[in-house]
């Protein structure tokens, strides 16, 4: 069921530098609600340096959803843009760091890219 | 709408109401209190012992605060008014009303005073396209103390909160107070709405999050530093020093802090559909209004990077590089009917991107912004080449993917039938605009400069320079028009030309594109008779099949784009013609007030003596408020050159004695002076 989620903070934790965010350090949080139970993910972000940890620690940006949607996101079936318009996925603390880091988030993967007219895709 | 309509806003916070303060919003009409993209209160109607009020004046006191004066009764008895009822609104944070009410008789008055109050939530796009069809459920909750009206689905919860400073009986569909006025005694009351936008748990989503405090005083020290810190403008002309105050005062109003940005504003495009960042008129509103109000360009650029593409999504239109198109947040948005989360469908948003960057740091001095936004400068130079690039030939083109709800027309002239070839018929897609493939020119070029001087980069600059001289040497072969003497409008994927002549060609004097052996063709073509009507320039000349003096792209005359071609001209060395056009757009200012309209009719001057406006134009807008400072750039010749600041002043006759105090910029501040010197020749028709 979540093995999406955990590829996803695998590879974040896996990939040390992500270019998006070099210009930010800071601590980012999901915490994923199932019924009483929360479950944390805690991303620490040193100037794109990334590290991912399981801690329940204070962070400058907390970003509380379901499993079941960090799931989609973490697929790209899902926008996290869209989802905190809906109300579905809530930031407290710095909101500038959620626009920053839903980035890592990947496209829908049923999006094909732009197409040149010759039918040659670009991407 | 119908009759005139009084507008308050601050930051994408508004009302559109009546003259009489009432709001009886219909679905399809943009009268209400907004926030948000989202309509919080569509009935506010007051009423006095059951009649209506009637108004006998009403004042726009400051862009965020309204006063109304209103009598009971219908118009065609009001003379025996024994009572004056006064409202007073101002929004800032939240909606406050203060009513007051006056008995002028010698006895003494039993009075019912009563506010009808609703809301539809709805969203302004189902208001635009006029299909309201609410997917949730509307509350109406009515306590000893508050009415709360509010919408729900799933997680999605707005909620209008309706509070009075004295007690009142509130009821489903409204409130009122039962009052005895002694003679001559005054009642008041103050009401206050708040827009709320809660999460799961009831909090606000927006708390925390304001430019400025909410409170009147908050709002009013804010206007004076704003219009303290901007240069000051004196004129002999009072009709210029008028406009240019209220070009100030509307960037002010105009001014939007989105959600993700902590606090800075950056300008939103107009009222009152598009209170909300769009990637391509916050960057030529800024591009208008840097020698003026620098600090907007910096936010801009920053929260447009914030945002930057990253992913292929064909719904939104997102590609790597690529800088948004429009940001919303209402429920369409949020339940992914319309794409604007954000949506990406423009082509040109990301070229200006950088053509800013680098005219904010020639006026600002302020490399540590060049320097962080490298990457996302090369990201975009890449979407230029790479994913923009949809025929191969070296052109930005554009082609919706989201063929729902995307945008046909991904240019500035984005109305359905704005491109077409000299018989009227449209082209296929993919299409590519020219004033486009200038702007590529120009970014080209200016990121050359950026990776030289900030990057460390001799080499990506070389291969900039070479790449942009290639571009200007196939675009004057492959878009020339060789029977009219000007640049094609557009491109069609076989390369045949969109053979019109449109004010487009403009904007390429303004990129640099131009051969300089064919500029003077250029600047002929736009003071012209089929271009120029006396007023301005149009977006498409008479004589094409398309030509409408009142079609939306296809021949009004937008300010903005007006503020562009001069520019352009100038820059050419065209400075009568560039001061002939500055002359007709602010003597057009004049009859609106100083507040250009987004576009007016292209008329000819001569006809009809005053410029006729667009009907459904936005006011203010933004880059219409921006046209008049980037027209008194130009005709000043304000430039940076080298840390200092050029002045060059071509001004006509007619406008006597400029001075402009206190530019801001690398140099600190300095002054620029200038006297009406040119005699124009009679242009247009």
């Amino acid at each position: 069921m979540s093995e999406a989620t955990t590829a996803f903070f695998k590879d974040l934790d896996r990939r040390g530098c992500e270019p998006l965010l070099m210009k930010i350090t800071a601590t980012v949080r999901f915490d994923l609600h199932e019924g009483a139970h929360t479950s944390h993910w805690f991303v620490r972000i040193d100037r794109g340096q990334l590290r991912v940890s399981r801690e329940d620690r204070a962070a400058d940006a907390v970003i509380g959803l379901s499993p079941e949607l960090f799931e989609e996101l973490a697929a790209g079936r899902e926008h996290g843009i869209a989802a905190s318009l809906r109300g579905d996925l809530t930031v407290s603390g710095d909101p500038r760091l959620f626009v920053q880091v839903e980035r890592l988030f990947p496209g829908d993967p049923r999006s094909r890219g732009p197409r040149r007219v010759v039918e040659r895709e670009v991407r | 709408m119908p009759g005139n309509t009084v507008r308050i806003l601050d930051g994408n916070t508004f009302v559109v109401s009546a003259e009489s303060g009432d709001i009886e919003a219909t679905p399809n009409e943009p009268t209400g209190l907004f926030s948000l993209d989202t309509r919080f209160l569509s009935t506010w109607v007051l009423t006095v012992n059951g009649e209506r009020l009637n108004p006998l004046s009403y004042d726009d006191l400051q862009y965020y605060e309204a006063r109304f004066f209103l009598v009971p009764g219908a118009a065609t008895h009001y003379v025996d008014a024994k009572l004056s009822v006064v409202r007073e609104r101002a929004v800032g944070g939240s909606f406050r009303e203060t009513l007051t009410i006056l008995n002028h008789d010698e006895n003494p008055v039993e009075l019912e005073v009563r506010m009808a109050a609703a809301a539809d939530f709805a969203d302004l796009f189902e208001i635009k396209d006029d299909r309201l069809s609410k997917q949730g459920e509307i509350y109406t909750e009515a306590e000893s103390d508050r009415l709360r009206l509010g919408y729900r689905r799933g997680n999605f919860r707005r909620e209008t909160m309706i509070t009075s400073s004295v007690p009142a009986q509130f009821d489903q569909g409204g409130f009122a107070y039962t009052l005895h006025l002694a003679a001559n005694e005054q009642w008041v009351a103050e009401i206050d709405v708040r827009t709320l936008t809660l999460g799961p748990g009831g909090r606000d989503l927006r708390r925390g999050l304001r430019a400025h405090g909410d409170e009147r005083l908050a709002l009013e020290q804010d206007l004076k530093e704003w219009i303290a810190n901007a240069p000051q403008v004196n004129s002999e002309r009072e009709d210029l020093t008028a406009t240019y105050r209220r070009c100030l005062v509307d960037l002010a109003a105009l001014r939007f802090v989105p959600f993700s940005l902590g606090g800075a504003a950056l300008p939103a495009a107009g009222l009152p559909w598009f209170m909300t960042m769009f990637g391509r008129d916050s960057i030529l509103t800024c591009l208008q209004v840097l020698p003026f109000t620098p600090e907007l360009s910096k936010t801009t650029l920053q929260i447009l990077a914030a945002l930057q593409g990253t992913r292929f999504d064909d719904f939104r239109e997102e590609d790597p590089g690529r800088i948004l198109h429009e940001m919303r947040y209402g429920e369409t948005a949020a339940f992914e009917e319309q794409p604007h989360s954000p949506y990406y469908g423009s082509v040109d948003a990301t070229p200006l991107f950088l053509v800013l960057l680098d005219e904010y740091e020639r006026w600002s001095g302020d490399a540590d912004l060049v320097r962080a936004l490298q990457v996302e400068c090369r990201a975009a130079l890449k979407w230029i080449d790479d994913y923009a690039d949809l025929v191969g030939n070296g052109y930005i083109w554009y082609e919706r993917r989201n063929t729902d709800t995307g945008l046909e027309n991904q240019c500035w002239k984005d109305s359905w039938d704005s491109i077409s070839y000299r018989d009227g018929t449209l082209p296929p897609f993919p299409r590519a605009t020219c004033e486009v493939q200038g702007y590529a020119y120009d970014a080209k070029v200016r990121a050359a400069r950026l990776a030289r001087e900030f990057w460390d980069d001799p080499a990506f600059a070389e291969q900039l320079e070479r790449e942009a001289a290639d571009l200007k040497e196939r675009f004057n072969r492959e878009w020339w028009v060789e029977d009219g003497g000007y640049y094609a409008l557009a491109l069609d994927p076989d390369g045949r030309q969109c053979d019109v002549l449109s004010s487009n060609i403009g904007h390429l004097l303004w990129s640099g594109i131009v051969a300089d052996e064919r500029a003077p063709r250029i600047a002929e073509h736009l003071v012209g008779p089929r271009l120029f009507s006396g007023w301005g320039v149009r977006t498409l000349a008479k004589g094409e099949a398309r030509y409408n003096p009142i079609g939306y792209h296809n021949g009004t005359i937008w300010p903005f784009d007006n503020s562009f071609v001069a520019w352009g001209l100038r820059k050419y060395g065209f400075a009568e013609e560039a001061a002939t056009v500055a002359s007709g757009i602010l003597d057009a200012a004049r009859y609106f007030d100083g507040r250009l309209p987004e576009a007016f009719g292209g008329y000819p001057r001569e006809l009809t003596k005053f410029p006729v406006e667009y009907p459904t134009a936005c006011t203010p807008q933004a880059w219409s408020t921006g046209a008049p400072l980037l027209l008194l750039r130009t005709m000043l010749g304000l430039e940076p050159h080298q840390g200092h600041l050029v002045v060059e002043p071509r001004l006509p006759a007619g406008m006597g004695r400029i001075e402009v105090l206190d530019i801001p910029g690398r140099w600190g501040r300095v002054d620029a002076f200038a006297r009406g010197r040119l005699d124009l020749r009679q242009h247009g028709d």
